[in-house]
């Protein structure tokens, strides 16, 4: 579906990066590390300095003449800093430019028309001009617009920002119900929380190359596998001796105890430590997505001490 | 189902008919600049019935003509640099419509609605106040309709192209007022080229701001042959065909410049 192939462009150096058809993929990493420059890419809005993007099994480029027709009608793009309404028209007179500009049948359009404006929750301040509205407002009835044409593939450059909680969770239902039905979509996001939710797969993004990309789950256990378990004891003294524990910190009856997921489970150590004591309440941290990025900024500062030094 | 271009035009139409005030003010300032033309003029031929055998008529006739002709040949110089100030010209680029296209979509509809709304108002009060000569015959009147589409389309591709400039200024205003300037003086709609010296006027013929105003006055008032009409017509097709092709190459090189630099 998109395909990079050494990349260089700005900050991004020599990326390379496959997404296939169907997938939701989260493209993650600090600020300036080149996410919007990714999407760009994938888009032709961007052209690479060295090596190819293809996206829909063309090359990614700014359609002209009779290409107009072909890659952008399977294309929906937001990006967050580029508007993309009409802000002296109202939402519903850009949403039926938009219609028309995709050749949409009148009784098509108005379906989706309708079931979008509910969903995501623009319907009540359809009549209102888009320069009139909150961050929040626009957002909704945009994400609404690059949805409408039922693009095959969607590119999203933090959508989330000025969304409350309920359109968060709008977005993320329309994305898993347009998922089943093959849609591939690419988010950008700060917020580790809402690419968690809806992405299968997650791209790292450090200083422009592409540090990780795999499942969530593979990306936690690589890069943040420590996990913390907070005990409150009833009775007894825990026998740590045969436990791969990192680290744990004891004060009276509350422990502490931070422990390598891929080489002990929580409930291999809570079966150990039951075997002495009585537990009064157990909870157990996992690392986030959050965590990574942090771990990822912890190894470049140790590379970089390192470089020093030598 | 009408095709997108022309769905755009007819919204183009409907969007200028919201705007009363603006309409009513426009009509206005048509009539208003005709007056003081029409002061102007008679103010220099005084008691004289005509200068260098043009008649207060014929000069009457080409200052309406020519701006009833202006208020409906309104093009937005700012269509594109507006787009790309805002940013959002990144995002239509992306869409499965051309960008030239869909500009002159809703040029032309604003066009159609100051054809009906502005030029005949402007016109029928002109014409009950001053008098203008009429048409040189049926043929010089479909001949005159003919000539002053096409002389629409010279200025929209003047336009096309200087508007191509926001791709590497941060502001055309000024390109914009230079090129107005050139097109108002230059097109004869102020001063009629027959006032201009023989060698002037024979340089400013083969420009295309002439062809924009000039040329389907001088057919409306029969003062060209067949064979005439003929080369001034197709002067006016080889300035759009030119003009468009500068335009064109600007937009795609503008286009590059976009995708290389990233706005």
């Amino acid at each position: 579906m998109i395909s990079f192939e050494k990349v260089s462009k700005f900050i991004l150096s020599e990326v390379s990066i496959h997404i296939p058809a169907g997938v939701t993929t989260g493209v993650i990493g600090v600020t300036g590390s080149g996410k919007t420059t990714l999407l760009k890419l994938a888009c032709g809005l961007l052209q690479p300095e060295r090596g190819s993007v293809y996206t829909l099994g063309r090359e990614a480029t700014i359609p002209s003449g009779r290409q107009t027709k072909l890659l952008p009608k399977e294309l929906g793009v937001l990006f967050a800093h580029l508007p993309l309404l009409q802000p002296e028209e109202s939402v519903r007179s850009n949403f039926q430019s938009r219609g028309l500009i995709y050749r949409m049948p009148k009784e098509r359009f108005w379906r989706e028309y309708h079931r979008l404006s509910e969903r995501l929750g623009f319907a009540e301040f359809q009549q209102e001009k888009v320069q009139t509205l909150s961050l929040g407002q626009r957002r909704r009835a945009e994400l609404g617009a690059v949805l409408l044409h039922q693009p095959k593939l969607l590119l999203l450059d933090e959508p989330t920002v000025g969304l409350d909680q309920n359109a968060k969770e709008a977005l993320r239902s329309l994305l898993e119900e347009r998922e089943a039905d093959g849609l591939t979509t690419v988010i950008t996001s700060h917020d580790m929380s809402d690419i968690a939710a809806v992405c299968g797969r997650i791209a790292v993004l450090n200083q422009g190359r592409l540090y990780a990309y795999g499942s969530r789950e593979l990306l936690l256990k690589k890069y943040a596998p420590v996990d913390v378990m907070q005990l409150t004891l009833r009775s007894g003294v825990p026998n740590l001796e045969d436990l791969p524990v990192k680290s744990y910190a004891a004060d009276n009856d509350k422990w502490m105890l931070i422990y390598d997921s891929n080489h002990i489970t929580s409930a291999e150590i809570l079966r150990t430590i039951l075997t002495t004591c009585s537990v009064q309440e157990v909870s157990i941290h996992k690392p986030d997505l959050e965590d990574v990025l942090m771990r990822i900024e912890q190894e470049k500062t140790e590379v970089t001490e390192e470089q020093g030094k030598t | 189902m009408l095709t997108p271009y022309l769905a755009f035009a007819k919204k183009s139409f409907l969007n200028r008919s919201a705007y009363r005030f603006n309409h009513f003010m426009g009509i206005l300032n048509t009539i208003l600049r005709i007056f003081i033309f029409w002061g102007i003029y008679k103010a220099l031929y005084g008691d004289r019935s005509e200068v260098d055998g043009i008649t207060m008529t014929m000069v009457t006739t080409n200052f309406i003509l020519s701006i009833c002709l202006e208020a409906v040949f309104c093009v937005n110089d700012f269509y594109l640099p507006d787009r790309i100030n805002s940013g959002s010209i990144a995002n239509e680029l992306l869409l499965p419509i051309s960008f030239p296209g869909r500009m002159l979509a809703d040029n032309l509809g604003n066009a159609v609605f100051k054809l009906i709304y502005h030029f005949v108002p402007a016109l029928i009060v002109s014409v009950l106040i001053m008098g203008i000569q009429a048409p040189a015959g049926i043929p010089m009147l479909l001949l005159f309709i003919l000539s002053a589409l096409l002389g629409y389309g010279v200025l929209w591709t003047i336009s096309f192209a200087v508007q191509m400039c926001s791709f590497w200024l941060i502001n055309v205003w000024s390109i914009v007022t230079i090129k107005n300037v050139f097109v108002n003086v230059l097109s004869g709609s102020m001063i009629p080229l027959w006032f201009m010296p023989d060698w002037m006027s024979g340089v400013l013929e083969l420009l295309p701001f002439s062809s924009i105003y000039f040329t389907p006055v001088q057919i409306y008032l029969g003062q060209l042959s067949y064979g005439e009409i003929a080369v001034k017509c197709a002067i006016q097709v080889v300035w759009i065909g030119v003009i468009y092709l500068i335009g064109t190459l600007l937009w795609e090189k503008g286009k590059r410049k976009l995708v290389v630099q990233g706005g």
